[in-house]
């Protein structure tokens, strides 16, 4: 997801990661709200907080009941998962 | 339909939908709950809130493991301390938790799980706030009721680390958490507890997108498209440390 080429396909992605990597950070939000603000509108930028929030949050019940993937991700993420040997990783 | 947030004295446009269910989940966390009592449920708000200063949890952040480093925690509130060992790691460094220091908590595991779902809701409404540059809410006042203390029959530990419902061992006359929301892995994670999935799924969905929408790609339910959407969801989930 940090893949350059990733954000720059997808219309106003630096904008939006930038408001991303600001929240976690808590620096320069005030630019990086403005930014979006800007490039997207008020609405947009509405809704760009509401998704952080929503993952900022669901990874609580994620990490915290220790669910596994579902089958169908299971498959789609074999391959990825391999190459980066997460499955090493103990639990 | 939209209405509006003021945000530095400044409307912002934002989906009535959306305020709505902020409203309700606030209502919600301050309300007795299935294991917790209202007061409870807004003292476990309470340490969330102030974990973050902790300095054991400071300490543990920086080890390499988490699990090398005894000691108290700096606790504001009088739950037990496990209770308050819980509400700091899911805080400051859920994505180190294991299985094995879940079943290790001496706490009940329906308790942890509403800890769970407490924290959940109050991430969503708090990290909203932050995100748009407006101060967190102050917690309601308590309100008064007892706990249901009611454990679905049905609960296995079967999926997660924690015992959780499978939508076919739902009983007769319990609540069910999936006709809704649907019934995927990240619904029946805090299923032992289903109003919690319920409260939170509620609020989830206006922050995100209800599960139908999420695949219709052929709409936009929101002012920024499912690609934004994504690209924003991959990014605060790499950074949340969550790779479900």
């Amino acid at each position: 997801m940090s893949d350059q080429g990733l954000v720059d396909s997808i219309p106003n992605g630096k904008v939006l990661m930038d408001l991303v990597e600001a929240v976690f950070a808590n620096a320069d939000l005030a630019e990086a709200r403005q930014a979006v603000r800007d490039d997207l509108g008020d609405a947009a930028f509405v809704d760009a907080c509401g998704t952080i929030a929503s993952f900022s949050a669901v990874v609580k019940i994620a990490d915290g009941a220790g669910i596994p993937l579902e089958d169908y991700k299971e498959e789609v993420s074999r391959e990825i998962r391999q190459e980066l040997s997460i499955n090493e990783f103990v639990t | 339909m939209l209405s509006e947030i003021k945000v530095g004295g400044e409307p912002l446009p934002i989906r009535e939908s959306l305020v709505r269910e902020m409203e309700v989940a606030w209502k919600r966390l301050a309300g007795p709950g299935t294991w917790w009592t209202g007061a409870e449920r807004l003292a476990i708000a309470a340490e969330a809130r102030h974990a973050t200063n902790c300095r054991l949890c400071q300490r543990r952040k920086e080890a390499l493991s988490p699990y090398t480093h005894d000691g108290e925690h700096d606790a504001m509130c009088e739950l037990a301390p496990a209770a308050v060992e819980a509400i700091h790691r899911l805080v400051t460094d859920a994505g180190r938790i294991t299985e094995k220091w879940v079943r290790s908590l001496d706490l009940d595991e329906t308790k942890y799980v509403e800890i769970i779902g407490v924290l959940a809701v109050l991430t969503g409404l708090d990290t909203l706030h932050g995100a748009l540059g407006l101060p967190l809410t102050q917690l309601p006042a308590a309100m008064p009721g007892e706990p249901v203390r009611q454990k679905p029959q049905g609960a296995k530990r079967n999926l997660a680390w924690v015992e959780t419902v499978a939508p076919e061992d739902v009983g007769a006359g319990e609540p069910n958490p999936y006709p809704l929301h649907g019934d995927k892995n990240i619904h029946r994670g805090i299923s032992l507890v289903p109003q919690e999935v319920i409260n939170f799924f509620d609020l989830d969905v206006e922050l995100y997108m209800k599960d139908d929408e999420i695949r219709d790609f052929d709409t936009e339910y929101r002012a920024i498209s499912h690609a934004q959407i994504e690209l924003i969801a991959g990014r605060t989930s790499a950074l949340a440390g969550c790779f479900y």
